[in-house]
């Protein structure tokens, strides 16, 4: 089971896209220095096949991709959601933040565009820090995966 | 009169203070006017004049004084009434002169010059000086001066009763009368063929018709100046870069665009064409954006439009020039560009206000018809520029002011006018404070609707007054633009304003969200409006209604309404349709709150300003403006606050705390809280709140 806690569309996560970010609950992750240590908890609505579809239905076109921040309580699940996206919405790209450094066993990425791994650690920077432990990886168009990190250190083109 | 219980009344004095009543002062004040016409009075007549005197209660002094003159009159003391008149007024004059005294001193005191002006704190004013105070002082005599015209053509018009029911909604803060400072029509959007045929003789200036590039950049500056100096508020010059493309073309050749590498110049300097535009660009921005005498040291507030291939042939198909010469889009598409991307840069130099830049593009489908233009745009906004955006899914509107949406009325070209549909603008704007009349409705048990229709009936007669006035004012000769066709009277629009539309839904405790109950009282409201800007509409008399921009009159409005004991929910009121402090509301719904179905009902516009703490890529800003498209929001801007470093002048387009150059942490924002960008060090002290309150959305 996944819940969200809140939701809010975002620019920074996911480089080029407009995306709606799903905080997800029931962090199982207990990175030091967390920035929300309140999605440890048990909070939320469950994200079910109804949920999504109503969320995105309120978002329409705006929207061109969906990230799921977390869920690492149960991956098996965000696949079967993503699944049910790419099948209902193809217009929309699928993300998903984990703060796992690897991905889990027998886990099915088809039908996800971007996946982060890797925990927060304070010492070494979010994303956007070039000495981050955080990856980001976009999938290719030959199926893929590219490490797409050093986009976040880019400085806008206008300096 | 009273005289057993008398120390225990209070009187009021002109200060509001209170004071117990003492008769010795209204004897002395007697014996002092008989002694004046040389003469002493007797007891008896004071007596006799003191029984006429009712002292009630927290009376006013002025009020006791009425009763004194009127004393004297009846007991015929006739020469030491006119006396006692006499000195009444004597120091009525000299308490006027020492209030402008004390305001002459707190203005000096003040941090800036918008916190110090008393009447117009927008004003679009870097420093104060002499000059600026200057213009301060005569403002209070503007404003009887106007109100006296209004009301006397009211009268005129429409009888005592609607004259005086107007001063007392506008004394009450149901009406707001904007620019009343001023005695000039608002703002306009001019053509400028008028200049092009006969130089500005005909506007009272000296400058012949432009023949060249460079007598086009000196004179279309004097012209600029001289058209503003007549408004109250901005000038557009919509044409502005087709004009320039023109003279460009004269000198080098209508297809300059395609080498402008090639050296022009033979000095040492060896200039390309390149240069040879860009100097030009600089001689004209830097010009306009001097503060101006004529303007009490404010720049002149100057816009201009860039236009997609679509808008341009719809505008200018039918345009020739004087010599049967046409416009040329190839050209003017590159000058466009060059001049947006020569002005971005140029904006990390200096802080440069103006021109307002618009860009107009018509959508199709959800998305800009002209994808170059769509692409171009995004890509400007990813490059740190700061400029509005005006969708229409068809040409038949256009807003080249920085706020002001204007529908065109013809597109046909006139040999002596140029492009019909370029000329436009508002003769005047008068305010309606929504939220005061919608709590006042609540508080008299009446239903706001109803009293809503007398506010907004009341507006659209007083400003078919100030109409009428107008025209006076152009039977005398006084309005020269409109005579030699810079503006066309009858596309000028009379524009009522509102403000307070979101505290006014909040104090019927209706939540500021895309929901059924808020959009009907949007709708509502608006519509209203609406229904009597048609009802009122003639031949020759438009109306708009706008959601202003409220630069000051949103933070008077949010004082006087909590003086009165109205709920106030903040010190300045949004000029949006979401709470600017919501964080609750992302990018998306914010889109929608300014979408077709709330603006629907807005004829003259309302502008989205987009709050961002960082900027977007290319494909994110395509992305929104394909959601404002589809949303049918108009008219939009993103705005992320510039920062400028106070110890070594760098001026960088993101928001940053600390200067990148030389790391000092003592820096300001340039931000568009208003129509244009301004350091917000120089808003006035309620607007800097509110820039500080807004909430920028973060990109996380």
């Amino acid at each position: 089971m996944i819940k969200c806690a809140s939701y809010d569309v975002v620019f920074r996560e996911i480089p080029n896209e407009v995306t709606l970010a799903l905080n997800l609950s029931l962090c199982p992750n207990r990175c030091l220095g967390c920035h929300s240590p309140n999605l440890r908890e048990d909070i939320g609505e469950i994200v079910d096949e109804t949920l999504l579809t109503n969320l995105i239905n309120q978002y329409g076109k705006a929207i061109t991709c969906l990230c799921f921040m977390g869920g690492d309580n149960d991956p098996l699940l965000l696949s079967q959601l993503a699944h049910f996206i790419k099948q209902n919405f193809a217009h929309l790209k699928v993300g998903w933040y984990s703060g796992r450094s690897k991905r889990p066993e027998r886990f099915e990425d088809a039908d996800f565009d971007y996946i982060k791994l890797g925990p927060y650690k304070k010492e070494l920077g979010p994303l956007d820090k070039s000495t981050t432990n955080q990856r980001l990886y976009e999938k290719q168009v030959d199926k893929s995966w590219k490490d797409i990190t050093s986009q976040f250190w880019v400085l806008p083109s206008f300096l | 009169m009273p005289t057993t219980n008398q120390r225990d009344i209070l009187i009021t004095k002109r200060d509001g203070k209170k004071e117990v009543f003492s008769i010795e002062k209204i004897e002395h004040a007697i014996t002092k006017a008989f002694l004046s016409v040389g003469s002493f009075v007797a007891p008896d007549t004071i007596t006799n004049l003191l029984s006429r005197i009712c002292i009630k209660k927290d009376m006013q002094v002025e009020e006791i004084q009425n009763q004194i003159e009127e004393a004297l009159m009846a007991e015929r003391y006739f020469k030491v009434a006119k006396a006692y008149m006499l000195y009444r007024q004597k120091h009525f004059e000299d308490r006027a002169t020492r209030d402008k005294l004390t305001f002459l001193m707190n203005y000096c005191k003040a941090n800036n010059a918008a916190t110090g002006s008393k009447y117009d704190a927008n004003a679009n004013v870097e420093n104060k000086n002499i000059a600026t105070l200057i213009g301060e002082l005569p403002k209070q005599n503007f404003i009887s001066l106007n109100r006296r015209l209004l009301t006397d053509r009211l009268k005129k018009m429409y009888g005592k009763e609607v004259s005086e029911q107007y001063i007392n909604r506008l004394n009450q803060h149901f009406l707001y009368k904007n620019d009343e400072t001023s005695l000039a029509n608002y703002c306009a959007s001019i053509t400028m063929y008028p200049w092009l045929i006969s130089g500005t003789a005909s506007i009272g200036g000296n400058s012949t018709v432009p023949t060249n590039l460079k007598s086009f950049c000196g004179g279309f500056i004097n012209m600029v100046f001289m058209v503003s100096s007549m408004l109250s508020g901005a000038c557009a010059t919509p044409e502005f870069l087709m004009y320039m493309n023109y003279f460009i073309g004269k000198e080098y050749g209508n297809d300059y665009y395609t080498h402008t590498k090639d050296i022009v110049d033979l000095s040492k300097k060896k200039r390309t064409i390149d240069k040879m535009i860009t100097d030009c660009f600089e001689q004209i921005v830097y010009s306009i954006n001097q503060p101006t005498g004529a303007r009490n040291f404010q720049a002149v507030f100057w816009n201009i439009s860039y236009y997609d291939k679509y808008y341009f042939e719809s505008l200018f198909e039918n345009f020739m020039f004087p010599d049967g010469n046409k416009p040329d889009w190839s050209s003017l598409n590159w000058l466009q560009k060059r001049f947006m991307r020569w002005f971005n840069q140029e904006r990390t130099r200096a802080v440069l206000t103006f021109p307002v830049e618009t860009m107009a593009m018509l959508t199709e489908n959800g998305e800009p018809k002209d994808k170059e233009y769509g692409d171009f745009t995004a890509q400007m906004y990813a490059e740190g520029h700061s400029f509005f955006t005006y969708l229409s899914d068809s040409p038949d509107s256009l807003s080249s002011c920085c706020r002001l949406r204007n529908e065109i009325q013809d597109n046909e070209f006139s040999y002596t006018l140029g492009a019909g549909g370029v000329s436009t603008g508002s003769k005047s704007v008068l305010t309606i404070n929504l939220n005061r009349c919608i709590q006042y409705a609540k508080r008299t048990d009446q239903s706001y609707m109803t009293f809503l229709e007398e506010i907004v009936d009341l507006a659209h007669k007083a400003q078919l007054a100030y109409d009428e006035n107008l025209k006076e004012l152009q039977k005398s000769g006084m309005l020269p633009l409109f005579d030699t066709g810079y503006i066309n009277m009858s596309r000028q629009y009379l524009t009522i304003g509102v403000n307070g539309l979101v505290e006014a839904a909040e104090a019927l405790d209706i939540k500021i969200n895309d929901n059924p109950a808020y959009l009907t009282f949007v709708q509502n409201v608006l519509g209203l409006i609406e229904s009597y800007n048609k009802k009122y509409r003639t031949k020759e008399t438009m109306f708009n209604c706008e959601m202003i921009p409220a630069e000051n009159v949103g933070v008077k409005h949010a004082k006087w309404d909590l003086e009165e004991g109205y709920k106030v929910l903040r010190n300045c009121y949004n000029s949006y349709f979401y709470i600017v402090e919501d964080e609750s509301l992302n990018i998306i719904d914010k889109f929608r709150l300014h979408g077709a179905k709330y603006i629907k009902h807005l004829t003259g516009g309302s502008a989205l300003h987009m709050n961002l703490t960082e900027h977007l890529s290319k494909a994110q800003y395509k992305q929104l403006i394909k959601v404002a498209a589809t949303e049918g929001c108009n008219y939009f801007t993103f705005n992320i606050p510039n920062t400028i470093c106070n110890d070594c002048g760098t001026i960088d387009k993101r928001y940053l705390h600390e200067c990148p150059v030389c790391k000092s942490t003592n820096v300001d924002y340039l931000t568009r809280v208003i129509g244009y960008m301004k350091r917000i060090s120089n808003f006035s002290i309620p607007r800097q709140e509110e820039a500080q309150r807004r909430y920028y959305d973060k990109m996380r």
